[in-house]
């Protein structure tokens, strides 16, 4: 499993610095406009999407073939690609939110004017850090099942697909009366940790069953 | 003796292809020779032994056991070599180490170092910046850095030049010493075969037509070139193999001496493994 995690690390080191320039055109652009929270969660979910570039490589190498001759199996090539995603979001939401620190000061936005500025924005990192485990985690099954060809079309539907579930559940609960309040979504984000816990487990079954059936040629 | 790897009626079938009932064993410090043409199944049977496919009949055993047994430990003893190097291009030999130890228990870091030095690999270069010779000594280094004792190769000489593939051989010898070691090595090279390989199994068409010692190939088997009436004449039964050309026939017989006791007015030839794949595969056989 280590060999696995550190095989991506290792291979996804090399766009590392690429990786940085993106996030800090981004942080010029978005800061100012949108705003230091949008920047934090774009930058999770930027760094969650290095996900497919690691399937990408592996497709490129043939890695999978090879590695199932080493002294691992299945189980631990699927559950290795989920700990390489929640590494990418945490490093995503931890950059996010060091970049936007310091892009957010400069752009006078407040961001250290109170502590509840300051608590906001490390909770926007946690937020990030969840809606990113949530749309990578969507696209890891779609990898195995279909390859890092379709990469681009998939980091649209990994997008699409956890939005829509969660825009879908938003719209029934309204019509069912439910008035979403501060409080409300208070204790939603905070549960989203868990949501995404689930949502992970979830996925990883999906991408095991096709993984344990797939053959490597 | 147990043998190291036994394969038993090990069968797949694709829609345009069958890998029918291929058998052989490996004894231990034996080098077995996987032959054929391209497509002929060679590296069907190498994925099937490795359960990187699923086998549709059949049993393959290491060392007495099936590898869905124990699949961490049995993995441990094997060295795998596929047709190229299995890592990404940014990667260096140094990084490859590294994620390799952390994989096999029995990694050794000397060894691997020496390995590289041996073969004259930079341990700080990108792979991509490597020649394909120096990606396959690459990969010979790793599988061969865990201790295995089986080492599994899949046309791991192939595209290589002479002076390349003999460096390669000679590394397949030295591991071969140890009498617990075997390889099981597939190629279309057929002369890479003959220097090293202690026993062929010649597979057509997805059948393993045969499997039998080399020497017994080389000392025994030969080609009787003769006219259309001399053909004639041949006992069918004695005919493995034959082959019609412009002005002769070529036909493959498995014991050449009685062969020239026998046909004393045909000419009767040694046959290479080459001579002797060529005729199984663009010649007939005696239905």
């Amino acid at each position: 499993m280590k060999s696995l995690i550190l095989k991506d690390l290792y291979n996804i080191g090399h766009n590392a610095k690429s990786m940085i320039f993106i996030l800090l055109v981004l942080a010029f652009a978005l800061i100012p406009s949108s705003g230091v929270e949008g920047y934090i969660i774009m930058s999770g979910i930027l760094c969650s999407m290095m996900i497919i570039t690691t399937f990408s490589f592996d497709d490129q190498s043939k890695w999978l073939k090879y590695a199932m001759v080493m002294p691992v199996t299945k189980k631990d090539i699927v559950i290795s690609k989920f700990i390489v995603l929640l590494i990418f979001s945490a490093i995503g939401a931890v950059t996010g939110l060091v970049i936007g620190a310091i892009g957010g000061t400069i752009a006078h936005k407040g961001i250290f004017s109170s502590v509840n500025n300051m608590l906001s924005l490390l909770f926007t990192g946690a937020v990030s850090l969840v809606i990113s485990e949530i749309a990578g985690s969507m696209s890891i099954p779609l990898l195995f099942k279909f390859g890092a060809e379709k990469a681009r079309m998939l980091m649209l539907v990994s997008c699409l697909i956890p939005a829509s579930i969660f825009f879908g559940v938003y719209k029934l609960f309204t019509l069912l009366g439910v008035s979403f309040t501060d409080q409300i979504i208070f204790i939603l984000l905070c549960c989203s940790p868990f949501l995404a816990l689930v949502w992970n487990f979830l996925m990883y079954k999906i991408s095991y069953a096709l993984f344990a059936r797939k053959e490597l040629l | 003796m147990e043998p190291i790897l036994q394969v038993e009626n090990l069968t797949k079938q694709y829609p345009d292809f069958k890998l029918d009932h291929v058998s052989f064993s490996i004894p231990k410090g034996a080098i077995m020779g996987l032959i054929g043409e391209n497509g002929a199944g060679k590296s069907t049977t190498i994925n099937a032994i490795l359960d990187l496919i699923k086998k549709d009949e059949g049993v393959v055993k290491f060392w007495g056991q099936e590898l869905s047994s124990d699949p961490r430990n049995i993995k441990e003893n094997i060295g795998v070599v596929f047709d190229g190097v299995n890592f990404y291009e940014t990667l260096t030999p140094a990084k490859i180490g590294r994620i390799s130890a952390a994989a096999y228990k029995q990694w050794d870091d000397t060894t691997y170092d020496n390995y590289l030095k041996k073969l004259q690999l930079p341990p700080r270069k990108e792979i991509k910046t490597f020649s394909r010779g120096m990606k396959m000594k690459l990969s010979i280094a790793v599988a061969l850095s865990h201790k295995p004792k089986l080492l599994i190769l899949d046309e791991a000489t192939g595209g290589l030049d002479p002076v390349m593939r003999d460096d390669m051989l000679d590394l397949f010898l030295d591991f071969v010493q140890d009498e617990n070691h075997s390889i099981l090595m597939s190629s279309h090279i057929s002369t890479d075969l003959e220097k090293v390989a202690d026993y062929i199994t010649f597979i057509h068409k997805g059948k393993a037509l045969f499997c039998k010692e080399k020497d017994e190939l080389r000392y025994q088997y030969g080609i009787i070139r003769c006219k259309t009436d001399q053909f004639d004449a041949i006992d069918r039964s004695e005919i493995l193999a034959y082959r019609k050309r412009d002005y002769q026939w070529d036909v493959l017989v498995a014991d050449k001496e009685k062969a020239r006791r026998k046909y004393k007015a045909s000419v009767v030839d040694d046959a290479t493994i080459d001579d002797i794949l060529l005729l199984y595969v663009k010649g007939d056989q005696i239905k």
